[in-house]
């Protein structure tokens, strides 16, 4: 390749790149007076009408448009680019309501807006200034062919001017490194645009594509809008336009206080863009549309009873808007709070199951503070006086020494009314072991573990106890499934792990046994009851091999 | 002897009132509560405290709390704890504690006199008294598991003299118990120390002591 060719191909490809470019501008100029057609007509009318039902379809519609618009640059700058440059909405559903909240929450729609007062401005200014650059050198280039058709036959280019066949010869000289400047600029210009419209309009590019494919552990795109960054912005400008405004107003000697209607007007904005962004953030409960039209309409009315006020008072007439908007506000809340009034089937039956969770929550308490009573009641009498019985019958006894027989008997008696008292310990220990009551379920879990016939690592949270359903319930869960390693796990040791969050009390026993253990089992069964009556849950995983994990969730909420 | 009883029943207490002067153990005070122990020991300075787990105030395990604190106070200090449960938990608590004699037992352990009394004067003299349910629980989960080794390598016979070992008994006592001679106890308890290596001791506590521990670790 000789270096001829080389520079006559880099030529080539620049007037083709100006050429593009120069395409690209005319186009975008068009969209750009499309664009502000769109978007000042869709605000206008949007803003004007949103106050009535029909406004809504003319919210839909809008956006529509600025779709429309925003697509037709974007094929414009995928055609420059030479990549496709895709705006990623996400879908509507069927219906209005559906399909407007759709609209309003697409981010891609907020930037559709953004682009479009952006390109309506800069679009065009860039535009002229590229394709202006390009019809000068063209008119350069001919200019021997025209300069004596103009008014007194000469062309004025203010310190030049050309008014004969030599002059414009010399134009035509002139022509080249201009054309040279031109190229330059037109990439400068088309480059700018096609930039704004990559940032805003390409979904790909603003990161907000559901991408399915990509694998989950790429690092996430960096976010191109950030609505805070977004609204610190526009705060910030208003403030600088209201303090510039004032600045002049002192600069051009005071005066009437003109700056004040500016501040009305940019407030606007800001206001609409405070209560757009509490919308978006407010918690999605019920009620949230009917609190972000209130303030819609509040502000609203806040703003004409200042312009009301700036214009001089007189008669209030902005307390006919105020009624105005308080009609449809007033349908709102009566459509979204109707089945306050008129309570449905499905609030009865939401009713019925609050108040049986709290009376059963109730009756479990009782019955466990009951159990307990009984466990005292048994403890303090009648094993009380089985002791003390067993402890006369004793005395009897020792003075018997010369009556054998005699003896023997009683000591019988003795030895009966010992298993009386065994066998009230048992049903005792059956209701809440001692040490359980005593010293909680931590000290309760390690005594299981000790008394356990294999080693049994124990971990439990140590803050707090739960209430006694809670403690019993978990008790009993760590003793069956310890019970059942005991058995059937021939000897493999056994993890016990108790922990507690704000909700839940979580009981986790593990063992490396055999596995296959049969959750449909006696014991384990019962202990589904036991955790199902305070609404826990109990999941047994035994595959064949092991390990087997007995796990129960128990509601906790203290 | 003197002796000192905290227990909240009063039917209880009178009872083993009653049963200690018949055979001749001076009760020197009583006391219905945990705070009442500390306080009836400061001022009589008794060998033993037959005390209740469940004690007012709180009626959980106060009886075992203001027992190790005495215990910890007044060292030489005997306690005798009576429950109506089986608690190995508080067990290890108490022997874990002070210096002076030791004993948890059933409450209807006080029916047998002679066994009971005999378990005071035992902690008294600075001994050890273990209910023989405590002992048979300890033996049971950890005989379970033992095989050839430890507690699976004892005869019967020296499983019976390790019960008793446990409890806190003399070897006199044991021989006493069993029906055969002080001989034969010597030698099944050697033969015992061998088995479960333990080190020998004449010191009849520090004996229980290393059953009991050989016990926990799994025999």
């Amino acid at each position: 390749m000789t270096p001829k060719t080389t520079w006559t191909r880099s030529l080539r490809t620049a007037l083709a790149q100006a050429a593009r470019d120069t395409a690209y501008l005319t186009v975008g100029t068009l969209t750009s007076a499309l664009a502000l057609a769109v978007w000042i007509t869709g605000v206008t009318l949007t803003l004007s009408l949103v106050v009535f039902v029909v406004g809504l379809p003319i919210v839909i519609a809008s956006a529509v448009a600025f779709r429309w618009t925003a697509e037709l640059d974007r094929r414009n700058a995928a055609w420059l680019l030479g990549r496709p440059v895709r705006g990623v909405y996400r879908g509507a559903g069927h219906g209005l309501r559906a399909r407007l909240r759709a609209t309003l929450c697409d981010p891609q729609s907020a930037r559709d807006l953004v682009w479009l007062v952006l390109h309506s401005m800069l679009g065009f200014t860039l535009g002229c200034i590229g394709v202006g650059m390009v019809v000068f050198v063209a008119g350069l280039v001919t200019l021997p062919a025209w300069y004596w058709s103009l008014p007194n036959g000469r062309v004025d280019f203010g310190l030049w001017h050309a008014d004969s066949t030599a002059k414009a010869f010399l134009g035509v000289l002139l022509a080249l490194p201009t054309a040279f400047v031109t190229v330059g600029v037109l990439r400068v210009c088309a480059r700018a645009e096609s930039w704004l419209a990559v940032r805003l309009l390409d979904g790909d590019d603003a990161g907000v594509s559901p991408s399915v494919d990509s694998p989950t552990d790429a690092p996430p795109r960096r976010r191109r809008f950030d609505p805070e960054i977004a609204f610190s912005l526009h705060g910030a400008v208003t403030a600088f336009v209201a303090v510039l405004m004032a600045v002049i107003w002192v600069g051009v000697g005071l005066g009437y206080f003109w700056p004040a209607w500016v501040w009305l007007g940019i407030a606007a904005p800001l206001g609409i863009h405070v209560v757009i962004r509490r919308a978006v953030r407010a918690p999605a409960v019920r009620g949230r549309s009917v609190r972000v039209h209130a303030e819609a309409s509040a502000l609203i009315v806040g703003y004409l009873t200042l312009v009301w006020a700036m214009s001089g008072g007189g008669t209030f007439w902005p307390f006919w808007a105020a009624l105005g908007l308080s009609v449809p506000l007033g349908l709102h809340a009566l459509v979204v709070y109707r089945d306050r009034l008129n309570p449905t089937r499905e609030q009865e039956l939401t009713e019925r199951v609050d108040v049986l969770t709290r009376t059963r929550q109730g009756a479990l308490d009782v019955q466990a503070a009951e159990l307990r009573r009984i466990e005292r009641d048994l403890h303090d009498g009648a094993q009380a006086r089985l002791v003390s019985l067993s402890m006369l019958v004793g005395r009897a006894e020792e003075q018997l020494a010369d009556r054998p027989e005699v003896a023997a008997l009683v000591r019988r008696a003795r030895e009966e009314a010992g298993a009386a008292i065994g066998e009230l310990r048992d049903l005792a220990r059956g209701i809440a072991p001692p040490v359980l009551t005593d010293r909680g379920l931590n000290a309760a879990v390690q005594a299981l573990g000790v008394r356990a016939p294999m080693a049994v690592t124990v971990d439990v949270f140590d803050e707090g106890r739960p209430p006694p359903v809670v403690e019993t319930a978990a008790y009993f869960v760590v003793a069956e499934a310890l019970t059942n390693v005991a058995k059937h796990a021939g000897g493999a040791p056994a993890r016990v792990v108790v922990t507690r969050d704000a909700s839940r009390l979580v009981v986790e026993v593990s063992d490396d046994g055999p596995g296959g253990a049969d959750p449909a089992g006696s014991g384990l069964k019962g202990l589904v009851s036991r955790v199902e009556a305070i609404d826990g849950t109990l999941r047994v995983t035994s595959p064949a091999g092991g390990p087997t994990t007995i796990r129960a969730e128990l509601p906790c909420g203290s | 002897m003197r002796v000192v009883i905290v227990e909240d029943n009063a039917l209880l207490r009178e009872g083993i009132v009653a049963l200690l002067r018949e055979r001749d153990i001076d009760v020197v005070a009583q006391a219905e509560d945990a705070p009442g122990l500390l306080r009836i020991v400061a001022g009589h300075k008794p060998d033993v405290a037959i005390v209740d787990v469940r004690l007012p105030p709180t009626f959980t395990d106060d009886g075992v709390r203001a027992a190790i604190e005495a215990r910890e106070r007044y060292p030489g200090l005997g306690v005798l704890i009576l429950s109506q449960y089986v608690e190995p938990v508080y067990t290890q608590e108490l022997l874990a504690s002070g210096t002076g004699g030791v004993g948890y037992l059933l409450k209807e352990r006080v029916g047998e006199v002679r066994a009971f009394v005999e378990a005071i004067e035992r902690v008294a003299s600075g001994g050890t008294a273990l209910d023989r349910e405590v002992v048979a629980e300890l033996m049971r989960t950890r005989g379970a598991e033992a095989g050839d080794e430890g507690l699976g390598s004892l005869t019967p016979r020296e499983r019976e003299v390790l019960a008793l070992m446990a409890e806190g008994r003399t070897n006199a006592a044991i021989a006493r118990e069993l029906v055969v001679t002080s001989g034969a106890i010597e030698k099944h308890v050697s033969s015992i120390f061998g088995k479960l290596d333990l080190p020998a001791s004449d010191d009849d506590h520090r004996r229980v002591l290393a059953v009991l521990a050989s016990l926990r670790a799994g025999g």
